[in-house]
């Protein structure tokens, strides 16, 4: 009798270990996820997720990324000055009517020179130099915004005026003495599509030869990972352009480790005006808001080709599209078409997997 | 003999005790677990990457959530049929009250001039999404 009591005692004893286990109880080699919340940079909500063993060693991290986001969010500030940064806000100085050659840090030379490489590459649908054009939206938005009921459209002659000044080949750089200057006095920079992109790699490279690994950066919706999720694939999912359809948030699911994923959309920033929407992506050639696509995804290893890339790809018919993404290394696209429908270029479905979100 | 055998009697009798003791603690832990694990998810409200309060997302209700450093700013969480959506807000932009109503684990709703976080989370579900884009 005694005997039976004491394997019975036994018996409980290890299943309780067992509860222990697959309950609450965690692993201490096991690395817990963590989550910071950032609102101070490129005028969008900052993501930091990371795997770690302790909240301090988490919070270390974060503190890295916090300051080099600062540090490239006042740099590539197009609008706001700040003390002792020779910034984009001074390069497009237009107060004295006057352009000057600003000595700069290297990591604005080094944006730029990225900048023009993408003109170039994406066939002048990403242009750095047509501040002038974006400035006149950017104000027509957020009047529009501020007051709905008067939201205007630009009028085409004042667009078409400003797109006189937008040669990207009157942004001189001197890679050497580290200077830009702008030789049309009536130019400016207009960075968007690339500078949030651009710097999220940046922070994900500097992060990277600390030796962090399991992190992923999400900078409003740009997103870049860095190594695994504890062992897995970061899993992403791709929204729904569609607003209105209120079921479905997700239109597709990713799995990436170390890829950048980046979507480009209609529905992402935009004001209404007699009902229409009018979106942040201007065509260079129309001077109006792209109307190809509902939205573009691109996965690449490079965060700032990512940012540069999807605002390309979104304006784009779509056999150039896929000519430009097919010509480059490790770039894969997913285009969501007016009518709903989600064309694929060849390895995009290699990053795709199956999931049902959970309640 | 006798005196011998009534205490070994009650020697078996203090082990049943005991092992019903014990049966009844796992009973209670197994219990209270099980319950845990029904809970659902959650609405987190985070304020500048703090979290402030918890909401479950099964229970329909409407909070105020007042943010800014003089407690200025507010925005109404609403949590209806499962779902959690900011329905006002005093924010210039408003896209958080335009952002669709969010029920799936790792959905957000975020209000950028408040530094408002919105997040459906669930301790029991294998972490969800890691991202939106």
């Amino acid at each position: 009798m005694k005997k039976a009591v004491s394997v019975f005692l036994t018996v409980i004893l290890a299943l309780s270990q067992l509860f222990a286990l697959t309950g609450c109880e965690k692993n201490p080699e096991e690395k817990t996820k963590f989550n910071n919340y950032y609102f101070d940079y490129f005028d969008t909500a900052t993501t930091v997720s990371g795997y770690a063993s302790s909240q301090e060693e988490f919070d270390a991290v974060c503190e890295d990324v916090k300051a080099l986001l600062s540090e490239y969010h006042r740099l590539f500030d197009i609008y706001n000055r700040y003390k002792d940064v020779n910034n984009l806000a001074i390069i497009n100085d237009l107060d004295n009517g006057k352009h000057t050659k600003v000595t700069v840090d290297k990591k604005i030379i080094d944006m730029l020179t990225f900048a023009k490489e993408m003109y170039e590459k994406t066939n002048g649908n990403v242009n750095v130099a047509m501040g002038s054009v974006l400035s006149i939206w950017h104000n027509y938005r957020n009047d529009g915004l501020d007051n709905p009921a008067e939201a205007e459209l630009p009028p085409m002659e004042l667009l078409k005026e400003a797109a006189k000044h937008t040669d990207i080949n009157d942004l001189i750089i001197d890679s050497e003495n580290n200077t830009v200057f702008l030789a049309d006095p009536k130019m400016t920079l207009d960075v968007g599509a690339v500078a949030k992109g651009y710097a999220v790699e940046q922070v994900a490279k500097a992060l990277e030869e600390k030796g962090v690994t399991g992190y992923l950066l999400n900078v409003g919706g740009n997103v870049k990972t860095i190594g695994l999720a504890n062992g897995e694939k970061w899993k992403a999912g791709i929204e729904n352009p569609d607003r209105d359809d209120k079921d479905k948030p997700f239109i597709e699911y990713v799995k990436v480790a170390g890829e950048s994923i980046v979507t480009s959309g209609s529905y992402q920033r935009f004001y209404i005006v007699n009902g229409e929407n009018y979106h942040h992506i201007i065509d260079p050639v129309t001077l109006m808001p792209g109307t190809k696509y509902r939205s573009v995804s691109v996965i690449t290893n490079d965060s700032g080709m990512g940012d540069a890339l999807s605002t390309a790809l979104f304006l784009m018919s779509y056999e150039d599209g896929q000519k430009l993404v097919e010509s480059t290394e490790n770039v894969e696209a997913m285009w969501v078409m007016n009518d709903g429908e989600q064309l694929y270029s060849a390895g995009f479905e290699a990053y795709t997997f199956e999931y049902v979100p959970q309640k | 003999m006798k005196n011998n055998n009534s205490q070994k009697n009650r020697k078996i009798r203090n082990d049943i005790i005991l092992a019903v003791a014990i049966i009844f603690i796992a009973a209670a832990g197994l219990l209270l677990f099980v319950l845990n694990r029904e809970e659902g998810s959650m609405v987190s409200v985070k304020i500048d990457g703090k979290q402030t309060a918890s909401y479950p997302l099964a229970e329909n209700t409407e909070v105020p959530i007042i943010t800014g450093e003089n407690n200025e700013h507010i925005n109404i969480l609403t949590i209806k049929d499962g779902k959690a959506s900011i329905s006002e807000a005093d924010c210039p932009d408003k896209i958080c009250v335009e952002t669709r109503p969010v029920s799936f684990v790792g959905e957000t709703v975020v209000c950028l001039p408040h530094k408002l976080v919105i997040e459906i989370t669930n301790e029991n579900a294998d972490g969800g999404l890691d991202a939106a884009v």
